[in-house]
């Protein structure tokens, strides 16, 4: 392992929305002397924070697109990736997760473990990433970050223990007790830079000893070394931190710091913890498929000596062109070498290589494992993994969900049009949970995506960034349709209109499938369906369900058995064989009793528990099945399940009714059956939709 | 042909003989405790009290004063899972998805939570969020904090809404925990408030459910119940013993 990877971090910020992670983020560029002013979210400044480098963020205060950006401290160089708190941007805070050593967990003092603090924990888990929890806003009214210590241990089952204890809190936070050098720290100057190293305060001295002890206690259990040591009367600092860092690279210890990023407190400990406690990119374990082994898993090796393998994880339209962000695994990208999309087989010659601050950028030559940089000019796709030439590697790819809502959209004139296809084009191929098609028969372009709001946020985006103005149909749920008992089928297709005709008989059953969207069985015996065939018959079988008999919405958890069936030696063909499989399918689908299914979401609502009645009642309102409400305090927060169609306005009308103090997060849980009276509504629209397409 | 299967797993369970040892069950407006040691079993038994409540569909809000609600979650999960172990009873847990469906989970921290604001909140649950609950399950109320006057406004609660309410009560003192009565020293100047107290207690390696009060009428009496040690269901005792 090379110095240069040893003193190299690449971290991600993650916190539920309203943690203070953008302005941590702005505190940390600004120690770190990337900026020399400091700007806050919704500042009265009107500039806004550095990282939210898009006009819409900085106008509603929230980051949507995570920058990266590189920073130096200590002699270690942090590449840090702000990654956005709201649940319908998930994709790019997976995305980062993928793509990071480590991450610092943000919480409030106040809020403590949110239900977007649990979403974020559970994609730090499923990434395997180590992080270390950070409990900002330790000036505000009612902060308890003990509470928050525990409530990490008890909500998300970490191991937890605190590194410092707060000097004062609320308004009168003023410093921390380091229980590592077992010194106070306080942070003076106007902008905090300055930190003034003390004797711990007399009144804070046994606190400070309990803190200790625990803190011993948590990480001698990661150390057989710092048990003696402290057997033999004493640890050093060195000792102490080394087994911390045990604890939190194997994800068995979270060590939790303090501290108000928004009144100067607490970053440049924090800062120091990152380089302390977080692995550096040659200590964490990464993957790759190879391509040319069926996938096999292969370990990467982050020398700067190997061949390249590099991740292209997000992609964005600059002032500057297209800047493709990515992360070298294995080997360098040296300016001027040619390397391999191993997705499209294309080959790429590196060109200008920059690392990014988020809106500016310095140029390099060359960027070893562990980096992250961006590239110009290169023709590809969020997830595409880069190689030296003879290698064919692929990252494992990256869990995209499937989007859950449809909006149709509507250009208000031609010029409008040719902007929205350039922002159409430049959104899928950023954000893959974000899709986009023509409806061939109303020859409208439907937009697709994750939620309401993740769509408002592309309509806004064409309006600002591509001056694109379009109208919007109702936003519609992405319903399916599914049997609920099996039936057989046996059905000839036969055809004699001179010429060849088509002759095809296919016999089997229709089966509901209780996982997964379709499965084909071939049961044929003796070859009464010839082999070849048998894909027509699964082709056949798949094009009709893509269109179901009943709304017309595609048909899952189906499984299709061909176990029979009849050909003629002349007649029958492959498309014989797929129009005889569509035909089977509308003879006998309405026999199988089809169901309509709609997404069904995981919603959390959290607001003070005053408002907890409101908030029943809006989900009571909504079909929606609470599983839970869990009070702490003034505090409350309710977790149900509630239909995606019922759930359009819903932050209006929560805001109005909480006085816009309640919020909420959803995500896509599972599609379950409608009740009757909402199919029937379904089933009627779609007959009238078809009565009118038919009268035209 | 589900129902059937599901009318004899009502008809046959443990509970029937609980209630008959109860003049038919505690009743609405009524409140009933189940009183131990920590770690006896109570919650297992409040949970297949909950489970045998909603197989039979009722509306169920289960509080607790615990701190995670996956665990009280995943204690629900596990109760189904062994009612229908049972012989052809498959088809209860494909209902699992149906049932849970009549039952929420309220948690409240326990030195937060006063009890007008829990009794607050329940009610909003009921009226605000349309939840028609005829069984309330209280699990882990602090006895020794919560006194006479918290017990009787759950009480007028109970009668107000017309609601069945189980509690747990955990006994701490020194041993002995119970008189010669049977009943639980801690809480005896509760038993005007209780009307039904039923104490759970190791025997050998069993756990015995012994009816201290019913419907204010003091009837010590063996109910010829045991929990199981592996399913941790209530069950029927192959051999009933007499006191």
């Amino acid at each position: 392992m090379t110095t240069a990877i040893a003193r190299m971090r690449n971290i991600g910020i993650s916190a539920h929305i309203d943690s203070g992670k953008t302005t941590l983020t702005e505190r940390v560029l600004f120690y770190c002397k990337k900026i020399h002013k400091i700007h806050e979210v919704k500042g009265k400044d009107g500039v806004g924070a550095t990282m939210d480098s898009m006009d819409l963020e900085r106008e509603r205060g929230i980051t949507i697109a995570s920058a990266t950006t590189a920073v130096e401290w200590a002699d270690h160089s942090i590449n840090i990736i702000d990654t956005p708190g709201h649940v319908d941007f998930t994709i790019e805070v997976e995305r980062s997760l993928r793509v990071l050593d480590s991450a610092v967990l943000v919480l409030c003092s106040v809020g403590g473990v949110q239900s977007q603090t649990i979403t974020v924990d559970r994609q730090l888990r499923r990434y395997n990433v180590p992080f270390i929890a950070f409990v900002n806003k330790a000036d505000r009214i009612g902060a308890n970050p003990a509470k928050v210590r525990d409530q990490i241990a008890d909500k998300l089952g970490h191991k937890s223990v605190l590194m410092q204890i707060p000097i004062g809190l609320e308004g009168a936070f003023c410093g921390l007790v380091d229980l590592v050098a077992m010194k106070a720290l306080y942070f003076d100057g106007p902008e905090g830079e300055i930190v003034r190293i003390e004797e711990i305060p007399g009144e804070l001295a046994a606190e400070a000893a309990r803190g200790r002890e625990a803190l011993l206690d948590a990480a001698s259990l990661h150390s057989d070394e710092l048990t003696e040591a402290l057997l033999e009367g004493g640890a050093s600092e060195e000792l102490l931190r080394a087994a911390v860092r045990k604890g939190v690279l194997s994800r068995r210890l979270v060590p939790v710091f303090i501290g108000s990023a928004y009144r100067n407190k607490g970053i440049q400990p924090l800062l120091d913890a990152v380089v302390h406690y977080l692995p550096n990119p040659a200590e964490v374990e990464n993957r790759a498929m190879d391509l040319d082994a069926g996938g096999a898993e292969r370990v990467l090796e982050a020398d700067p000596a190997a061949k390249t393998v590099a991740l292209a994880f997000k992609l964005e339209d600059g002032p500057y062109g297209q800047l493709t962000y990515v992360r070298v695994y294995q080997g360098a990208l040296r300016r001027g070498e040619d390397l391999v999309n191993t997705r499209s087989g294309q080959k790429i010659k590196v060109g200008r290589l920059v690392r990014m601050h988020a809106d500016t950028m310095a140029e390099i030559t060359e960027a070893g494992p562990g980096d992250i940089v961006a590239l110009f000019g290169v023709e590809c796709a969020s997830g595409d993994t880069f190689c030296s030439p003879g290698l064919n590697l692929a990252m494992t790819s990256i869990y995209v969900p499937e989007p859950v809502i449809s909006l149709a959209i509507d250009p208000v004139d031609k010029t409008a049009a040719d902007r929205v296809a350039k922002a159409l084009n430049r959104f899928t191929k950023e954000d893959p949970t974000f899709r986009t098609h023509v409806d061939p028969e109303s020859n409208e372009t439907i937009i697709q995506g994750m939620g309401e709001l993740h769509l408002d946020v592309y309509i806004e985006r064409m309006k600002r960034e591509y001056r694109a103005e379009v109208r919007t149909g109702m936003p519609q749920v992405a319903y399916r349709e599914a049997i609920s008992q099996a039936v057989e089928f046996d059905y000839t297709h036969k055809k004699q209109t001179g010429g060849a005709g088509q002759y095809a008989r296919v016999i089997g059953r229709l089966e509901p499938l209780a996982k997964g969207a379709f499965e084909f069985v071939n049961e044929v015996k003796g070859g009464r369906i010839p082999r070849e065939f048998i894909p027509s018959c699964e082709k056949g079988f798949r094009a009709v369900l893509r269109k179901g008999p009943l709304i017309g919405f595609p048909v899952i958890g189906i499984r299709v058995v061909v176990a029979d069936g009849n050909y003629h030696p002349v007649d029958s063909s492959d498309i014989a064989f797929q129009t005889a499989a569509q035909g089977a399918f509308r003879q006998v689908y309405m026999k199988a009793k089809p169901q309509i299914l709609e997404p069904v979401m995981k919603v959390s609502v959290e607001g003070p528990s005053e408002f907890a009645g409101n908030i029943f009642a809006t989900i009571s309102q909504r079909r929606g099945i609470i599983i839970s409400s869990v009070e702490d305090g003034s505090f409350s927060r309710v977790d149900a399940e509630v239909p995606l169609g019922e759930m359009f306005g819903y932050s209006n009308v929560l805001r109005s009714l909480t006085q816009g103090k309640a919020e909420f997060t959803m995500e896509f849980l599972k599609y379950g059956r409608v009740p009757t009276h909402v199919s029937e509504m379904l089933t009627e629209q779609h007959l009238e939709t078809e009565r009118k397409k038919s009268q035209r | 042909m589900t129902i059937t299967v599901k009318e004899e797993l009502i008809k046959r369970s443990p509970l029937r003989v609980l209630e008959k040892s109860i003049s038919g069950g505690l009743g609405r407006g009524n409140i009933g405790v189940l009183a131990s040691r920590k770690g006896v079993g109570k919650t297992a038994c409040l949970v297949h009290i909950a489970a045998d409540k909603l197989l039979q569909d009722q509306h169920v809000i289960h509080v607790s004063y615990a701190s995670r609600v996956d665990h009280i979650v995943t204690w629900y999960e596990d109760i189904f899972k062994e009612i229908a172990k049972a012989p052809k009873m498959r088809a209860a847990l494909d209902e699992f998805d149906e049932l849970i469906r009549r039952r929420v989970i309220m948690n409240f921290k326990q030195d937060g939570a006063k009890t007008e604001q829990v009794l607050r909140s329940l009610e909003a649950m009921i009226v605000h969020g349309n939840f028609r609950a005829e069984t309330v399950i209280v699990d882990g109320l602090d006895f020794a904090q919560a006194g006479p006057d918290d017990l009787r406004k759950f009480k007028d609660f109970a009668g107000r809404l017309g609601l069945e309410v189980w509690f747990s009560a955990s006994l701490k003192g020194d041993e002995p925990l119970f008189d010669e009565r049977g009943i639980p020293r801690e809480i005896e100047s509760l038993l005007g408030i209780i009307d039904c107290l039923i104490s759970l207690q190791h025997h050998g390696d069993h756990v015995h459910f012994n009816l201290v009060q019913d419907h204010g009428r003091l009837a010590p009496k063996h109910l010829g119940l045991k929990l199981d040690p592996t399913t941790l269901l209530i069950a029927k005792e192959s051999r009933p013993r007499t006191r």
